[in-house]
């Protein structure tokens, strides 16, 4: 996939899922599944989702633009309900996140591992525009890195979500993280949560294998 | 599961409490009063037989059978009780106080914390019921633990608490799932796992548990497990009166209950009646597991030995002459602590 290099859109206008530079994006779907039952590392989680299906949105289109500073993923997905709010304990927000490798070869099914750490980008409908930025080397072991960094903005009508994640492409830390410059090549991921279906964690829709983006010179 | 060097643990004594909620209260005083933890009591005493809190809990699944992970399911605000919303800004400062009166605001309750008080079971003149206070019971074998992906939740090395790291909680309630018990809250303005914490600050200062210390009943015993001069190695291993709630549910839990004795029965000319119990042995069974039958005859044989004016240690033990005596050294004065708000 090629993540379309558009000059001088400033962030506000790269967030806005219905920005006009989408359309200049070619998107392509992507096919999603459940995570594997027997990677969930606790029994209880697994004993939890034994037999159940999960993995609810088995299909998403992503396309990417990028301004020569920030990256911008958008994803779309269809999903009947809107889950924004944890108001009761039972309810659970949508999701999505955008995986990519901090260090070449690292695995997508086990989000990395020791020394191959991975570097996702995650939005949830409950924070909207404050997204996450984490790094993983392995089942588990999120931890976040810097604040703010990643950004949001999802829009849901009609049973369809559009939401845009989108980072600096070079962030300032010491952490392995994705460090992206015009011209490059790197790949990624993605995954989804369907809130409605109590999905969290590693209970969530991936696409199991790397893809290939490259980022449009500037 | 990581081994503990030592293990803290409570004594209930159930033939104390009078459901008079004072724990409840200095538990909520203390640690849950801050945004998203209104519903929240991470000490409840509720009537036993009763639904509990939350609302049929025992039937929600979790824990270990045989050594393996039960599903369980989530409880909701309203199973929990939720927090009654009142008209407060009407009657104290709404210059209406002759006219309006204290009311819930919004749809009308239809369960609480503390809902079916009193209403037990059995039929006039054999009615019965007894109160049954909970805390988290800082199991040996938390199903909480196990559960985490993010491994957010530890069991202390240096005194078996188990606590939740709320930097490392992500709000994904697959503790709340596993706990058999049904201790532990969402906080929906940090969203995070939350639950009673065995008052550690005070322990870490030799303070005990505020549940502990404010009951007016004395029926609560606090200390190491293996401190042969403390309270709960002299309950729980020595004179083998206390027992864990539902051991069926696998988690081996550190907080243990002195089960109730009740009054005699009546038979239907108003006699005593001795033939039976009036709390059904099988419904102790169900909760305490099948030495409580033991459990209270050593109970009676000791009140027995007691009435007879000989000394029993168990009786003595239990009456709390010196009520110090309960907290295994966690009996320092919080007064006398400069405590720090930072």
């Amino acid at each position: 996939m090629r993540a379309r290099y558009v000059a001088g859109l400033d962030l506000d206008t790269l967030l806005d899922p219905d920005g006009g530079h989408w359309s200049k994006a070619r998107s392509e779907r992507l096919s999603l599944v459940g995570t594997p039952i027997d990677l969930q590392p606790t029994a209880s989680v697994r004993v939890a989702w034994l037999g159940k299906k999960f993995g609810a949105i088995d299909r998403v289109s992503v396309a990417a633009v990028h301004n020569g500073s920030a990256l911008a993923f958008r994803l779309e997905w269809k999903d009947a309900s809107e889950n924004r709010t944890l108001d009761d304990i039972t309810a659970f927000q949508d999701a999505a996140a955008v995986l990519l490798p901090s260090v070449p070869g690292a695995p997508v099914i086990t989000m990395g591992m020791p020394g191959m750490e991975v570097n996702a980008w995650y939005w949830s409908a409950d924070e909207d525009d404050a997204g996450r930025h984490v790094v993983a080397e392995g089942l588990g072991s999120t931890r976040p890195v810097g604040e703010r960094l990643v950004r949001g903005r999802g829009l849901w009508k009609g049973g369809h979500w559009r939401v845009v994640i989108s980072r600096a492409l070079q962030v300032q830390t010491s952490e392995p993280v994705a460090q992206l410059k015009p011209g490059d090549t790197t790949q990624f991921a993605v995954a989804v949560w369907e809130g409605g279906h109590g999905e969290r964690a590693g209970i969530k829709a991936y696409s199991a294998e790397w893809r290939e983006l490259q980022l449009e010179a500037a | 599961m990581a081994e503990v060097k030592r293990q803290l643990a409570m004594v209930l004594d159930l033939n104390k409490c009078i459901g008079c909620q004072t724990c409840t209260i200095a538990c909520k005083r203390l640690w849950t009063r801050d945004e998203g933890m209104d519903y929240m009591w991470w000490n409840s005493v509720n009537t036993k037989p009763g639904r509990g809190t939350p609302r049929d809990y025992e039937k929600m699944g979790g824990g270990f059978r045989g050594g393996v992970a039960v599903p369980g399911k989530l409880p909701t605000r309203r199973d929990l009780g939720d927090a009654w919303k009142f008209n407060h800004e009407e009657v104290f400062y709404g210059g209406k106080a002759d006219r309006v009166h204290l009311k819930i605001v919004g749809e009308e309750p239809d369960w609480g914390p503390n809902w079916d008080e009193d209403q037990g079971a059995g039929e006039y003149p054999n009615a019965y019921y007894f109160y049954l206070p909970r805390i988290c019971n800082h199991c040996t074998n938390p199903a909480c633990v196990e559960s985490c992906p993010r491994k957010a939740i530890v069991k202390r090395e240096e005194d078996g608490i188990v606590l939740i790291d709320e930097d490392r909680c992500r709000g994904y309630r697959f503790c709340m799932e596993a706990c058999p018990y049904k201790k532990i809250y969402f906080n929906h303005a940090r969203k995070v796992a939350q639950k009673c914490i065995f008052c550690f600050p005070r322990i870490e200062q030799g303070v005990s548990p505020a549940c502990a210390r404010m009951c007016p009943g004395r029926l609560r015993f606090v200390g190491y497990r293996d401190d042969p001069e403390g309270p709960i190695a002299k309950l729980v291993d020595k004179w083998k009166v206390g027992l864990p709630l539902h051991p069926d549910f696998g988690t081996e839990p550190n907080v243990f209950y002195v089960p109730p004795l009740a009054p005699p029965r009546f038979d239907e000319n108003g006699d005593i009646d001795e033939s039976k119990p009036r709390i059904p042995n099988e419904y102790l069974v169900s909760l305490f597991g099948p030495r409580v039958i033991e459990v209270l005859e050593i109970l009676k044989t000791e009140m027995a030995k007691a009435r007879a004016g000989q000394k029993s240690e168990l009786m003595d033990l239990l009456i709390v002459y010196r009520w110090k005596e309960m907290f295994g050294g966690f009996d320092r004065d919080p007064a006398t602590i400069e405590w720090t708000t930072a």
